[in-house]
This record gives structure tokens, sequence and C-alpha cells, in this order.
């Protein structure tokens, strides 16, 4: 007889960004079937553990039936970011499921053309980046359920984006980051030729702040 | 001091009583109810003794058979309390419950005494229900607490330990006492050309090296995670962006393992390290920990129930100053080697550079703790004005006497402690025992003042997954209920705290 070595049907989807607040879904072949949202963005590590623990609960669905986690890899705030990384990479191989990255700032058009179909202009997607900067994205429009993202993403000072886009009409969002689109996304994107990224590195766009040190002086 | 804890018998009814009416005064129990009580078929007493002496009792009840335990009393004398004897009467009483067949653990507590239902959180009870005016005569609520979340008592458990607390990702795999797996990933060398540890350049790292990390622990204890019975991972002290790393990882991997999770303290880790090298941990002791973030002196009685701070540093670490000394005299980073090898040969009573708060009027308020600030501005100014002068000065000298100036303070200080507090025992611990000198005087200062001296292999002595390994086992070991998944990262957490 031969050994089988994954009895998982692709039911099963666990979707967790930590770029803004903490939030998690499970997914059932694309549909949400539960889902939970924490908007606050300090208290990441808090909230991870028992966020997962709930939708499986929700869901009445076992850690070893979720074949694929699906995770935002941001832009956003670095430390909260890190903490849905961190947690989506080890809920991976401790359930024996794949994993997979999915740009946070998608998730939040997928959201918008659900609710505005109107495709005629571009849309512009921005997160706070504090610092009084923005991350942004452009998008084209929605294909099969997959945002198509023409720009970005990138960090920059809202004037600066005012200014590159000045001679664009554009359409803007600012809806909050959910799970279940991020997880709704990766659906979409298994189904196209390209299929979903399997890269789950964080995308932080900026350099750590710190500057080569020298000795200082330290008396006159 | 150093408490026993063993059933009671009915001999222990005077002193049981004396304590019943001194904590609990108008509700307390009349001495018929507590005899009847104490001799009851389904009850279970225990009582906590130091020196002959009862200081504490608590009892449960639960029938022949019965999946439902109650708490029924528990009380420490107030001039015992702090010290963990209420903490371990209650562990003795849920793993006797649990042995007992017990699923679920009620109680009731009045909802003024929040010290007492801080210490049923710990044990994973929730509030139920209300029972109105239930203390007579005071007229006060009781609230119903429960918990489910009983301790699963392994004899030799298979623990896994996560700790990125700092610059290493660790990971380590103890079988009870038994090391199997201690995987390091160091950032070190991408913090060389800034000078010190940047935390968000840490965080990073820790965030790339931890599946590797964890592959290869696995690998090397030759065990699956599905082998596992419990995962620890610290939870602080450290830098806060490091530590949630590892927090949300291990929280996401209890989760989809099913595995307990414990949160415990890194501190307490560092002490739990020598467990691994001993195959125990003689107590009470005397703890010193040097590492670039700490510089910390413990006075342990229990490694699960008693750490109490007795001093640590008021500004710099011992490693931080080593490193900033190092880039003073033009030296890599990190300092602390550096340092050692540039003092080859130098003198170390060439330059008498300052020891930070042992002045007779630092003393009395800072008697245990460390300052390194100054010496670091006193080597910096040495410097400067002989470069000034357009002076020669000699590097190796300089090297010596600094580093003598840390370790005199260090060690005298560690002696100190042990030698006021009666306990002949020193156990080292953190990055910088490393230091060759450290080692040398301390091995020395011990030996004249009578003080057996521990230094754990240098593996163990370093952040390390291995020593969170260890003090999770213990814990599991000792019965205490795995931590509830909403605990946090407290890059200040205090070492009194074992376990969150």
């Amino acid at each position: 007889m031969n050994t089988v070595t994954s009895t998982k049907l692709p039911n099963y989807s666990l979707a967790i960004d930590t770029s803004a607040g903490t939030t998690v879904a499970l997914l059932s072949l694309g549909s949400v079937v539960a889902e939970v949202n924490y908007l606050e963005p300090m208290t990441h590590s808090e909230r991870i553990g028992s966020a997962i623990q709930t939708v499986l609960k929700q869901g009445q669905v076992s850690p070893r039936d979720i074949y694929q986690v699906v995770v935002g890899r941001g832009p956003g705030p670095f430390t909260g970011l890190r903490v849905g990384l961190a947690a989506a990479k080890f809920f991976a191989i401790g359930a024996k499921a794949e994993l997979v990255g999915v740009c946070s700032l998608d998730a939040i058009a997928y959201s918008y053309y659900l609710a505005n179909p109107d495709q005629s202009l571009p849309l512009l997607v921005t997160t706070d980046a504090r610092r009084k900067e923005v991350f942004w994205a452009l998008y084209a429009g929605i294909i099969e359920g997959v945002p198509t993202r023409v720009e970005g993403p990138s960090v920059n000072k809202p004037e600066y984006l005012t200014e590159y886009l000045s001679g664009q009409k554009h359409v803007l969002c600012d809806l909050p980051i959910t799970a279940s689109a991020l997880g709704q996304v990766a659906y979409y994107q298994a189904l196209t030729d390209i299929g979903p990224s399997k890269d789950s590195s964080p995308i932080y766009l900026r350099e750590p702040d710190a500057v080569p040190g020298k000795a200082k002086k330290v008396s006159g | 001091m150093t408490y026993l804890i063993r059933e009671a018998t009915a001999t222990d009814l005077e002193p049981i009583m004396a304590i019943e009416v001194e904590c609990f005064v108008n509700d307390a129990w009349s001495k018929e109810n507590m005899q009847s009580e104490l001799a009851a078929p389904h009850t279970y007493y225990l009582v906590a003794v130091v020196e002959d002496f009862v200081v504490g009792y608590a009892g449960s009840s639960q029938l022949d058979g019965a999946t439902q335990a109650d708490i029924q009393t528990i009380a420490v004398k107030p001039n015992q309390r702090g010290s963990g004897i209420g903490r371990a009467l209650m562990v003795a009483l849920t793993k006797e419950a649990k042995r007992r067949g017990a699923k679920e653990i009620f109680l009731e507590v009045r909802a003024d005494n929040t010290v007492a239902q801080k210490l049923y959180k710990i044990f994973g009870f929730k509030q139920i229900g209300l029972r109105k005016q239930y203390y007579k005569p005071d007229g006060v609520d009781a609230f119903v607490m429960k918990t489910s979340l009983l301790p699963e008592v392994v004899a030799e458990p298979l623990v896994l330990g996560i700790e990125t607390s700092c610059d290493e990702t660790g990971i380590g795999i103890v079988r009870g006492n038994t090391l199997l797996a201690n995987v390091i990933s160091s950032s070190m060398e991408l913090h060389a050309r800034f000078g010190g540890v940047v935390p968000e350049v840490a965080a990073r790292a820790h965030l790339e090296a931890l599946l590797p990390v964890l592959e290869q622990a696995l690998a090397e204890a030759n065990v699956t995670l599905d082998d596992l019975d419990a995962i620890a991972v610290t939870n602080g002290p450290g830098l806060a962006g490091a530590l949630m790393v590892g927090v949300g990882a291990a929280k996401a991997l209890a989760v989809a393992t099913g595995k307990p999770i414990y949160a415990v303290n890194h501190l307490v880790g560092h002490v739990g390290a020598d467990i691994l090298d001993q195959g125990s941990l003689t107590v009470p002791t005397i703890a010193l920990l040097v590492s670039g973030g700490h510089t910390s002196l413990l006075l342990v009685k229990d490694l699960l129930n008693d750490v109490q701070l007795l001093g640590e540093t008021i500004d710099d670490a011992a490693g931080e100053a080593f490193d900033k000394v190092a880039r003073v005299l033009s030296l890599p980073y990190p300092g602390g080697p550096e340092i050692d090898k540039a003092a080859l040969g130098g003198n170390p009573s060439a330059i008498r550079f300052p020891r930070g708060l042992t002045l007779p009027k630092d003393m009395d308020e800072h008697r245990y703790d460390f300052s390194f600030s100054g010496l670091k501005t006193a080597v910096a100014r040495h410097v400067e004005l002989a470069e000034s002068k357009g002076e020669e000065f000699v590097v190796a000298d300089v090297a010596a006497s600094f580093r003598e100036a840390v370790v005199d303070v260090l060690v005298n200080k560690a002696i100190a402690a042990c030698l006021d507090h009666k306990i002949h025992r020193l156990l080292l611990g953190g990055g910088v025992i490393a230091n060759s000198r450290l080692r040398e005087v301390a091995i020395a200062k011990c030996a004249a003042n009578g003080i057996e001296l521990r230094i754990p292999p240098l593996s163990l002595c370093t952040d390390n997954g291995a020593m969170i390994a260890i003090l999770g086992s213990q814990l599991v070991q000792g019965g205490y209920a795995p931590s509830t998944l909403d605990f946090s990262a407290d890059s200040t957490l205090s070492v009194t705290t074992i376990q969150s």
C-alpha cells in the first residue's frame, strides 16, 4: 500500500494580518467561516494566539485541517507586522500547512472592489506609515478576484504622492484591512496561472534607524 | 527561608485555627468546622511548614470518582506572604485534584480580595458567577471561579524553549532535565558596525532565523513537534520588538500543535540553565547575571516560586560598558572579548578608575546595585586628556584597569550578598561570564570566602533557548498549569514573575 503523505483537502485556510490591527480569518474554499478583528494597533502579541484559537473554535476546525496559511506581508509598522509573520510561519509548520504571502494593501483593494465594482478610475490605497508618511499602492482594477497592482507598495510623504499623481484622476480608499479579504485574494490568486506567492518575507520599505557608531567625545 | 508542604493531620488544628482567625477575622470558620473538614474522607488538606511552625494551609474537597473538585480554603500567615507559599499550596492542591480524576476545579473568593484573585488567575481560574452578600457578617459578594486548566504532570517532559529577548535567536529542546538540542543564531555581526545592539536590526534577524533554528533544533534532538509535551517562551525582560517575535511564534505554534505554553522569565532561565549542567539546582543560591542587557544580583530560594532581586544596574549593563569602552579605545564590537585581548600584559593597577556605588554613602541605598556609566566616562576622559596633551597612553593598561574596575565591583557585591544572606553559594550567568578575568577573580574570592561557585558552560551562559526549555520543563514537572494565551511580551518583566 502506498503511504499517503497528505490527506488534506484544500478546504480550509487561515489568514493572518498584523500590519495595522490584529485580524485573523478562517476560510473555506474562499468563503469566510469565522473572523476576528482587533483594530487597536499595539496589542498584536497579546491577541494573536487567542485570535487564531477563536476562529478555529468558531469554525469547529482542527489545526490539522488547515492546508494553507495566508499572511499579510505589510507594509505596516514593523513591530506589529512581525508578530503576524512569526505566528504564520510557526502555525504553518505546526499544522503542516503551506504558507503563502500577500501584500496587505491588496486586501484593502479587494475590499474596495467588492463594494465598488466601477473600475473606470485607478484606485489609490494608502495606510498610515507614521512619521508623516503613507504606505501606498495604485491599482488599475480587479481581474478574477485579484486586484491589479500597477504601482507600489511604496512609502512617501502625502505631498509627494499628490504631486506625483497630479495629472492622473483616481479614487481613494481608506478601508481597514481584514484577514478575510487577504484570504480571498490568496484564494483567487491560486486559481490563476501564476498562483499565490510563497514569499512570506516582510515588506518593510524602510531601513532600520541606526547610524554606524563612532567614539563620542565625552569632555569638551 | 525554606518551607515544606505536607498533608495536614489532626494535630495541626491549633496552629491552623490561629492563622484562620488572623486571616479571615469575621469570616473565620469555627474550630469544630475546621476539625470536621480535616477529618472528612472527601477532603484533602495541606499545611506549609517553616522551621516546624505551620505558616499556611489549604484544602480541597472532591467526592470519590467526581470530576469536579472545590478549593475550600487557602491561607498564609501575613508575615510569610510574598515568597511563593500560596502558589506552592495551589500547585499541590491542583496536582492532587488532577490525580483524583478532576477535570474542573471551583472556588469562591471575596470580591474585595484582589490578591487571592490574582493568584487564582495564574492557575487559569476565571469568574463564572457571583454570589451576592455571601460573606457574613460583612455583606461582601463572592466571585465563583472555575478552572479547567489542570496541569499535565509528566515525569520526563519533552519541552521546546524559544528565546528572542535580545540579539540571539535561540531554540532549545530538553527531555526532563537533559539537554537534547541548543541551537543559537546570533545577529551580533549585523550590529558590529553600529557598536551596539540595534533593536530593529535584532527583531528583523529573529524573524528570519526562527524557522531554520527550529528545524535544526528538531533535527539535532531527533524529535518532531508532535512529540513535544510543552512549549516555553521568554516573555521578558528584554527588547520589546524582539520579544514579540518569539511570543507571536510560540503562541501560534502552541495553537497549531495543541500543546500547552509556558511564558517564562528570561533572567530566571539563566539561573535554571545550571540544571542542564548539574542535573539539579542547589538552593538557596545567590546568582549574578551579567550580559549586554542585564547586570542583576538575585537571591534564589526556589527556582519556580521564590526569586528575589537584590540589586541591578542603575544605568548601563556591564556588557554595554565593555562595548562603549571598546569604542573609546577604537576596538571592534563586541567589546568584551576585545578588551580581554587588549588587556593582555596590561597593568590592572596602572589607573585607578572609579568603582561605581561602592562609597559608604551609596552603600546604604545601593548595596547590591551597580553603575558603570561613570566608569565609562572616566575611561573616555583619561583617553581624551592624554590625546589632547599629545601623550601616548598604553591601551593594555587602560583596558586592564577598566576591566579590573568592572570585575571588582561585580565580584565584591556578589560576595557581599552571599555573606550578608549567609548563603555560601554563587551562580554566574550571562554572556559577560566569558570574560576570563571575571572568572579568575570570582574563583579566587569565592575560594577565599568559603563560597561554592557554579559557572555553567558558556553555551548555557549566553542567551539560549535551552535555558527557557529547562525552566518550562521544571514547571511541567512541578505540576504548574500552563500560561493562558493572552500573556504579553513585557520588556521590564520583574524577576519575581517567574511564569506569566
